[in-house]
């Protein structure tokens, strides 16, 4: 309940960016939203996104406070969609509402994707090389080393929690046992999950994100 | 391969399809229809696994070549898309099972493949949607291809984007609703054994030789112990595959 600070809303942004006082830096134009968001595309050139988009957004470019910007990771985190993808949303939004978002989100995806496009339409005419698909062999086993350490990363945060553990494992089970479709499998362990974690004596004490 | 392998088939002759079927039966119209699919598909990938495990399971591709199946693939991901919890790699598993399973877009390597390649490349690595789309159109040539992968790329993106959009103008409101609360905290752990199933699902469509998973698991450690960018991780894994040490 100590960290009920003065969080501001992103929906006033549009109108009252001068209220923030520890943003030392002007709101930004459409256009360095643009660009500012293609910098952050670039800089995580093979991750570590959100990362960099903090050190550009506040520390480089001074948008915005520490503060407000990890309210925004946690609204990125909480809501469906891709985390960084969020994120240019929120930023985007925070300074000029939809149009923001628009533009942020087309800063952080129209070159990264049409290069993208490239490398795809290069791949479907060329894997078939035996030279590219001996390379490519080796890559995607460090891709597979990359996708195995994503559960590892945040198992840490739910080593004091023995039923999230339980949750954790038996959604493995489900899908690596019984092959159960990731829609079903949500739609019924969500709810589950929620009630138990519903906050009790209306004081609610989310654990760090 | 000769790694993973006999783990992967014990689990799969612990639970006799038999036993998947008919559980699939019990359960409820359309949560079975996609266990049997994959059971059966599972199935006959164990028993085939043994001989060749390159081998692509036999289905017909859904060809691209009228603007029906573009909407069907645009549909697909705009339903899949409020399903992305974690940062949208929860859905690695799901975007296996359509493109390699269902609509037999691509072959598994081929998705290892792609998978490899939108982490490699920059910006988000959800942009792998537009390499699935491309995959999807790529039979009927370029054109298609990149039409394709634009209409999955929007669509596994528009719903959850202007979800987003209102969840940044209403934040204030549902901040402290227990309704968030509970969605933060029970969704966490399960978000967190998808994870796992993810990463097993990829490791597995990899499908590499004993040194390139021991190269999978040493990138998987220092991925967790180091801050070095994975593309160094990639390069080396790249180099070792080009020199044959690593191979499918």
């Amino acid at each position: 309940m100590t960290e009920r600070r003065t969080t501001p809303s992103p929906s006033t942004g549009a109108e009252e960016t001068a209220m923030h006082p520890p943003t030392p830096s002007p709101p930004p134009s459409l256009r360095e939203l643009f660009v500012g968001m293609l910098h952050v595309a670039f800089s995580a050139f093979g991750g570590g996104l959100s990362a960099w988009s903090q050190r550009i957004v506040v520390e480089q470019r001074r948008w915005m406070s520490n503060e407000e910007f990890l309210t925004g990771l946690t609204v990125a985190r909480l809501f469906p969609g891709p985390n960084q993808i969020n994120m240019a949303v929120y930023v985007g939004a925070f300074f000029h509402g939809l149009r923001g978002a628009l533009v942020a989100l087309a800063g952080m995806l129209l070159l990264p994707f049409t290069l993208l496009m490239v490398f795809g339409l290069a791949y479907f005419s060329l894997h078939t090389l035996p030279a590219i698909d001996r390379v490519l062999a080796g890559v995607v086993a460090a891709a597979a080393g990359m996708a195995l350490s994503m559960g590892f990363k945040i198992l840490g945060q739910y080593r004091r929690d023995p039923v999230a553990l339980v949750l954790a494992a038996a959604t493995l089970v489900a899908m690596e046992v019984f092959h159960v479709r990731l829609v079903p499998l949500v739609l019924v362990a969500g709810p589950l999950a929620m009630a138990w974690y519903w906050p009790r004596g209306g004081l609610p004490n989310p654990p760090q994100a | 391969m000769v790694l993973t392998l006999p783990l992967f088939h014990l689990v799969l002759q612990v639970v006799a399809p038999s036993d998947l079927a008919s559980l699939a039966a019990a359960l409820p119209g359309a949560l079975s229809h996609g266990l049997v699919a994959t059971a059966s598909a599972s199935a006959s990938g164990a028993a085939t696994a043994a001989a060749a495990v390159s081998q692509v399971p036999h289905c017909d591709p859904v060809r691209l070549n009228d603007l029906g199946h573009l909407v069907q693939v645009m549909g697909t991901f705009l339903g899949l898309s409020l399903f992305s919890l974690g940062g949208g790699n929860t859905l690695l598993s799901e975007y296996h099972h359509i493109s390699v399973e269902q609509f037999c877009w691509l072959t598994p390597s081929q998705f290892a493949d792609v998978y490899a390649l939108a982490e490699a490349a920059p910006g988000p690595s959800s942009m792998l949607v537009g390499l699935l789309g491309m995959g999807a159109g790529w039979p009927e040539g370029p054109g298609w291809a990149l039409l394709s992968a634009y209409g999955a790329e929007l669509a596994i993106l528009l719903p959850s984007t202007l979800l987003m959009v209102v969840a940044c103008l209403h934040w204030n409101r549902m901040k402290d609703s227990p309704w968030r609360i509970a969605f933060e905290r029970g969704l966490g752990p399960i978000t967190l054994g998808i994870l796992f199933a993810v990463g097993l699902k990829i490791l597995r469509t990899a499908d590499t030789n004993t040194p390139g998973v021991i190269v999978s698991l040493m990138v998987c450690l220092l991925m967790l112990r180091t801050r070095l960018s994975p593309l160094w991780f990639m390069a080396v894994a790249g180099l070792l595959g080009g020199l044959g040490v690593i191979n499918r």
